[in-house]
């Protein structure tokens, strides 16, 4: 099926909330799918495979544990969190090349690293085994294949966009993805109660005259 | 925002403009979505038809109305139902409708109008695609529309009394665009210059709903009166508006885009600033705005509500409006900053409904200087949602108290300040507001207490070396990051923030809700309870086969012949 970019962006959202993401983390997720769905990607697929790794809980474990040196921690870095955080530092890729690893979904990671792209005005290159990944912050060349995991990711300001993806304004997510954010983002949904129904929404006076 | 004109006044504080009193205050403007979409389909001469009009005399079928542009053409898609009156609802959780809509882009073939037919009338259960720009439904007024159909097919014109009292014969309950259901997402239209200022779609939508609901008034009353059936006399079509029946779920808009709320705010700023700073105003723009409050007390005379609170707002805006045409008799209005000086007697004399009124009011003689703003009104920087990581944590700090040193102190913890949550319910995705301490809803909650999350964010900042980047915080607190990046937003959008507790005991959601149809051109609120309300749009529209550029603007405001 056929899907409004708005469309992802508002299911990303309910889902990785849903998934037990923060809020701004959440919206972080939501801009990522549709990026990555603009560009002719699976963002769906893609967010549905982490957000079945269950990192929220324990966040903490999943992003860097010190932002100086390489990018590590004892478990693989969630690539939103660490996205994230890409994007804040990304003036330091100004200036050095950022090594990180091992990370889930690196697919995830390309979103930010465009946002990175768009600050800095430049191209952003994001290489691992196997593939390697141009942003300038609006279009995406992607050769190789990316993998569930990246056992190392460099990431440097460089490159340059030849061959961009068609951008996309419609995506066609897989339908098995597609069920599994929804049925995370189902867990931000209050069950009805009969108190609820009467109040919550207010309709108060008759709304049948 | 762009800005050339002129002003020695400046725009008005954030931190007296945002609070929620004042913005559950505000009137249409010649900023208002509608009157910017009227004016450019009257300069721009768009042509209007009727293609299809295939409906039965139970009142099942569907019509066709198209709106041609210089460049492009839109068709309005009604399809007419026959409701059991026990189905009839304006809730979200309704299922079916007296009518249901899509504006399509461009003119369907029979194969789109038969693809539609299958799903728009399901509404959230149905499916459209990037052919439609907008998904939306209406009910019938029960009390006007049997009124209507039984005067007409006798041969009569219905009683302007009971007109008068509901003011429509149908009110939509939704009208979804960008993207909402599989439609076109707003991206998609929004460099088109005819959609490029917000809503612009559905506010085409609703102009043409509006005719097709007079045409199937005509002709409910022909297919039950036969020969002695006659058509609505046009001025009483022309008072009629389409109702809109507004719940809960449009007040979270204007938290979840403070870009775009800024924008239609700080536009509106802009525009009282430039008409505030002319020195002197010549006799026919004083005339001009005598006439249009003239026609304000009119309008605010057939302005009527059940609700305790609005009757209580009416009540104060009458004394306003009394108040306004005192001072105004006795001043020129020509000399020494005339708008300046009634905007700041307004207020120290008037109401919050009073001094926005006049605020409005006083663009009226000034489309030069204001109309232009409308250009500035849609939200075009996606960058505004990436984070500086750089920025020190002191400016973050310094940020959020710009916004919100009011809610630093607040006892967020006291029952009174955190007495609601907004929520969303499983039936049928209603977004709904609850109480915190009486509903198992707290682990359910929507981010919409931007001021509560500030306060945190603060408190949490507060052990922090000012000079460390805000990157090193949001690693360990990923939890502030929706608040930091609002913060950082309110660098370019210093009016994105609504300046009230929204979850207090006292909260009045029909505020938001009033905010936001103020800026479609909405008149007449009629709050239903404190989280729902019933408004009039296009009321003193003309047709579209009437339009001109005479007509296109200031139909808003009653002519006393009407």
């Amino acid at each position: 099926m056929s899907y409004a970019l708005n469309e992802v962006e508002a299911t990303a959202k309910r889902a990785a909330r849903g998934a037990g993401y923060d809020w701004g983390l959440a919206e972080e997720a939501a801009k990522a799918t549709r990026w990555l769905c603009a560009q002719g990607l699976d963002g769906a697929a893609v967010l549905a495979g982490l957000l079945e790794a269950g990192y929220a809980a324990e966040l903490q474990s999943h992003v860097p544990q010190s932002l100086e040196g390489d990018w590590q921690a004892e478990a693989p870095l969630c690539p939103l969190a660490t996205g994230a955080v890409l994007s804040d530092c990304a003036a330091r890729l100004q200036v050095l090349t950022l090594a990180m690893g091992p990370v889930s979904r690196p697919a995830m990671i390309l979103p930010f690293a465009a946002m990175a792209a768009r600050q800095l005005g430049a191209c952003v290159t994001v290489e691992g085994e196997g593939f390697q990944a141009v942003t300038d912050g609006i279009g995406l060349q992607c050769e190789g294949t990316l993998p569930e995991t990246a056992a190392q990711l460099s990431i440097r300001a460089a490159g340059s966009l030849a061959n961009a993806n068609p951008c996309q304004t419609r995506a066609e997510p897989e339908e098995a993805a597609w069920a599994v954010l929804n049925r995370f983002a189902h867990k931000t949904y209050s069950p009805a109660t009969e108190e609820s129904r009467l109040l919550g929404a207010g309709a108060g006076l008759s709304d049948n005259d | 925002m762009e800005t050339t004109a002129q002003t020695t006044i400046s725009r008005r504080d954030p931190a007296q403009v945002m609070r929620l009193s004042r913005l559950g205050s505000l009137h249409q403007c010649r900023l208002s979505f509608m009157r910017v979409l009227t004016r450019r389909m009257a300069r721009e001469n768009w042509s209007f038809a009727r293609p299809k009009f295939d409906i039965d005399g139970n009142g099942v079928g569907v019509a066709v109305y198209t709106a041609a542009g210089p460049a492009r053409t839109y068709s309005l898609i009604a399809f007419a139902h026959d409701l059991p009156p026990e189905m009839r609802s304006d809730r979200v959780i309704a299922t079916a409708w007296d009518a249901t809509f899509t504006l399509f882009d461009g003119v369907p073939t029979d194969a789109d109008i038969e693809r539609l037919s299958k799903n728009v009338p399901y509404q959230e259960a149905g499916r459209v695609n990037e052919k439609s720009l907008s998904v939306s439904r209406a009910n019938r007024s029960v009390r006007l529309w049997a009124h209507f159909v039984d005067a007409l097919s006798q041969g009569q014109q219905p009683d302007p009394a009971q007109v008068e009292a509901v003011g429509y014969l149908m009110r939509t309950t939704a009208v979804y665009g960008s993207g909402k259901l599989g439609a076109a997402d707003r991206e998609a239209i929004a460099d088109r210059p005819e959609l490029s200022t917000p809503f612009q779609a559905e506010m085409l939508s609703v102009f043409l709903t509006r005719a097709f609901v007079r045409d199937l008034v005509e002709h409910m009353a022909r297919a039950k009166g036969g020969g002695n059936a006659v058509p609505l006399a046009p001025e009483t079509a022309r008072r009629l508006g389409i109702g809109n029946s507004t719940g809960l779920g449009m007040a979270p808009y204007i938290v979840n885009h403070p870009v775009l709320f800024n924008n239609w705010i700080m536009a509106r700023e802009e525009a009282i600033a430039r008409v505030r700073s002319v020195e002197t105003a010549s006799a026919e723009e004083a005339a001009c705005f005598r006439r249009m409050l003239r026609r304000s007390e009119l309008s605010a005379a057939r302005w009527h509500s059940e609700h305790p609170a609005q009757i209580k707002k009416l009540a104060s805006l009458h004394k306003d409006l009394e108040a306004l045409t005192a001072w105004v008799a006795a001043d020129d209005l020509l000399n020494d900053h005339p708008w300046d000086r009634l905007i700041r007697w307004s207020e120290t004399a008037l109401g919050l409904e009073g001094q926005e009124l006049a605020a409005s009011l006083i663009l009226e003689p000034y489309g030069d200087l204001v109309d232009g703003l409308s250009d500035c009104m849609a939200d075009a920087n996606k960058d505004a949602f990436i984070i500086d990581g750089a920025m020190p944590i002191a400016q973050v700090r310094q940020l959020i108290e710009d916004s919100f040193a009011w809610a630093l102190d607040l006892d967020w913890s006291a029952r009174e300040n955190c007495a609601r949550a907004w929520y969303v319910s499983e039936e049928k995705l209603e977004p709904r507001m609850g109480e915190r301490f009486d509903e198992p809803i707290a682990a359910y909650e929507q981010p919409l207490a931007p001021a509560r999350d500030a306060a945190a964010a603060h408190a949490a900042l507060a052990g922090w070396d000012g000079d460390e980047p805000i990157a090193s915080f949001l690693l360990r607190h990923p939890e502030h990051r929706h608040t930091v990046r609002r913060a950082q937003m309110s660098r370019v959008a210093p009016y994105s923030e609504i300046r009230s507790n929204t979850i207090s005991d006292r909260v009045l959601p029909v505020d938001m809700l009033r905010a936001k149809l103020s800026f479609f051109g909405a008149t007449h609120f009629d709050p239903r309870s404190d989280r729902w309300v019933r408004i009039c749009m296009y009321a003193g529209a003309p047709y579209p086969e009437d339009l001109t550029t005479a007509n296109a603007d200031l139909w808003v405001y009653p002519e006393a012949d009407q």
